[in-house]
């Protein structure tokens, strides 16, 4: 992977340290640049810690002399002068890069946004190396990057904006206030070293409209947790749900961030459970909460779900394209009002002209979903960005349904292309824009859907 | 208050955070400097942490282990545990005081 500007000054800024520093250390700071996501910040660290090595008489290979020193603080000025010329221009590249597109990693995993769609957080990277970064997102077409910090995925934002909730590097939950958001601290982690042994391990989390509860999900398990003191957060209830998995092991889990979400009036809770459920949870007294049904992706990993704003309806997403739609007028009783299948296959060949060889398998990750009910709830959408793995790039393909009461779909009335490169789609809450981004970096874009 | 860590002046802070990280088990830098923004929220810098650790290591408080590749883990030393169980006891201290002083003041 290529570094970005900063990067490439840090990495020049390791080669200035005293040659004995350089032999002791170097290499191992490399390595540690490699692993870290250098920004103007890492490279202002690194120039102060350069200039002390020198001056550390343990580092210095030869006495500094009077005369020796104003010859060397000429010679400084001589070279920082059209230094200062140059790197003027790189310095502002680098602002531009903390501010908007950082240094090169994989792309973006996980979205959450606030209640009024005005502060967006994203993760990008791998799991508990991953980095987030919170926008000011009030203008969409022009977001401003306010903070960054190393909290991984997956990542959930409480509506008021001023709670992130990510996973430590232990795996367990953790909560980052970024009330202050140029500043962000973690300010606790969720108790519980017996949820480390659950594997796969933390898969999804989720605040409640209220932003008092705070829902994580394991692989068959769901913690509510009372996060109304967010610094002093409390277990209510431990939700288990009965799993039986016809899509395969556990550990071939594809992450994804759709996984857990409460219905609009926060009554409502529906988690991914085993490989392929959805289970139904009535959370209406967190302390109390019960599990109502479980639904199904008939033999497909789950890879996303939407509950309409009402909560009456439950569309369920498969890895191989599946579409189920659920009715949950009883709840306890979801009724399978829709299928759609072939989405995959339709976005992979939209002239209609599949390949008879070809094999979609289960828990092959061929594409990554985003799906949503409208905010009147008349329209389902779903936005299928299909992998292709010779081209190192991707194609969104967005179909729409409309939706009647009882919760069937009309014909896909939309089905619109757009080339990007690979990341995981994202729809974002009430406006109609999909998030998205290119599969090697810290960027991503937003298009308004058809 | 004074202790061992005053002659490492403005390093004192990364230097309680990287015995603190290295407490439970050798580490090298990036888990280091994961395991400090886990567990306080300080992100700490390559050029901080080497620095600290090259003032740790010559104070005899850490010490180096064979490299795995580019990547060299650090242990605790017994003259570095008992220097961080010094200064957190004089945390403790600062804390318990604190306590009291700010539940006087809100009348908890």
């Amino acid at each position: 992977m290529r570094p970005g500007p900063a990067g490439r000054l840090s990495r020049l800024l390791v080669g200035c340290h005293p040659r004995r520093w350089r032999e002791r250390y170097g290499e191992e700071m490399l390595d540690v640049l490699d692993q870290h996501h250098p920004t103007g910040r890492t490279v202002v660290n690194l120039w102060g810690s350069a200039v002390t090595a020198h001056l550390d008489p343990a580092y210095r290979t030869d006495r500094l002399s009077p005369a020796r020193l104003r010859r060397a603080a000429l010679m400084s000025a001589a070279i920082a002068a059209p230094l200062a010329l140059v790197l003027g221009p790189v310095g502002y590249g680098i602002w531009q890069d903390d501010h908007w597109h950082p240094a090169a990693d994989e792309g973006l995993v996980s979205a959450a946004f606030s209640e009024h769609a005005t502060i967006l957080v994203t993760a990008f990277g791998q799991a508990i190396d991953g980095v987030d970064m919170v926008w000011d997102v009030a203008d969409l077409s022009r977001p401003r990057r306010l903070s960054q910090f190393e909290g991984g995925q997956p990542t959930a934002l409480s509506p008021d904006g001023r709670t992130v909730a990510t996973v430590t590097f232990s795996g367990r939950t953790a909560l980052w206030n970024v009330a202050g958001p140029r500043h962000p601290t973690q300010i606790a982690t969720l108790p519980g070293s017996d949820f480390r042994h659950l594997n796969p391990p933390l898969r999804g989390q989720a605040f409640s409209p209220d932003g008092q509860i705070l829902a994580t999900a394991y692989y068959d398990q769901v913690f509510l947790w009372d996060v109304t003191t967010p610094a002093r957060p409390r277990l209510l209830r431990t939700l288990d749900a009965p799993v039986t998995s016809s899509a395969g092991s556990s550990s071939q889990i594809p992450f994804s961030p759709q996984d857990l979400a409460f219905s609009a009036g926060g009554r409502v809770l529906a988690s991914a459970t085993g490989t392929d459920q959805v289970t139904v949870w009535n959370v209406s007294d967190p302390a109390r909460a019960y599990r109502l049904a479980t639904a199904d992706s008939t033999g497909d990993f789950v890879q996303g779900f939407a509950l309409s704003p009402r909560g009456d309806l439950l569309a369920v997403l498969g890895s191989n394209g599946t579409v189920l739609v659920y009715s949950l007028a009883d709840p306890a009783r979801p009724v399978r009002t829709a299928t759609i299948r072939g989405l995959l296959t339709r976005a992979r060949y939209p002239d209609g002209q599949s390949q008879p060889d070809e094999v979609l398998c289960g828990g092959c990750i061929l594409a990554s979903y985003a799906v949503a009910f409208t905010p009147d709830g008349h329209t389902l959408t779903v936005v299928v960005d299909r992998t292709e793995m010779s081209a190192n790039s991707g194609r969104d393909t967005v179909f729409s349904w409309p939706v009647t009461g009882s919760g069937t779909l009309g014909a896909a009335v939309t089905t619109a292309a757009r080339d990007v490169a690979d990341s995981q789609p994202f729809i974002a809450p009430g406006d109609r824009t999909v998030l998205g981004g290119p599969g090697d970096s810290h960027a991503w874009h937003a298009w308004p859907l058809p | 208050m004074h202790g061992k860590f005053d002659g490492l002046g403005r390093f004192a802070d990364p230097s309680v955070l990287i015995l603190t990280s290295l407490a439970d088990g050798p580490r090298h830098g990036y888990a280091i400097m994961a395991d400090v923004a886990a567990f306080s929220g300080v992100r700490m810098e390559p050029g901080t942490l080497y620095g600290a650790l090259s003032r740790l290591e010559r104070r005899g408080w850490v010490r180096p282990l064979d490299t795995a590749g580019r990547r060299r883990p650090y242990e605790i030393t017994a003259a570095g545990q008992e220097v961080l169980a010094e200064q957190v006891t004089t945390m403790q201290q600062i804390v318990q005081v604190a306590r009291l002083r700010t539940a006087m003041a809100w009348g908890g």
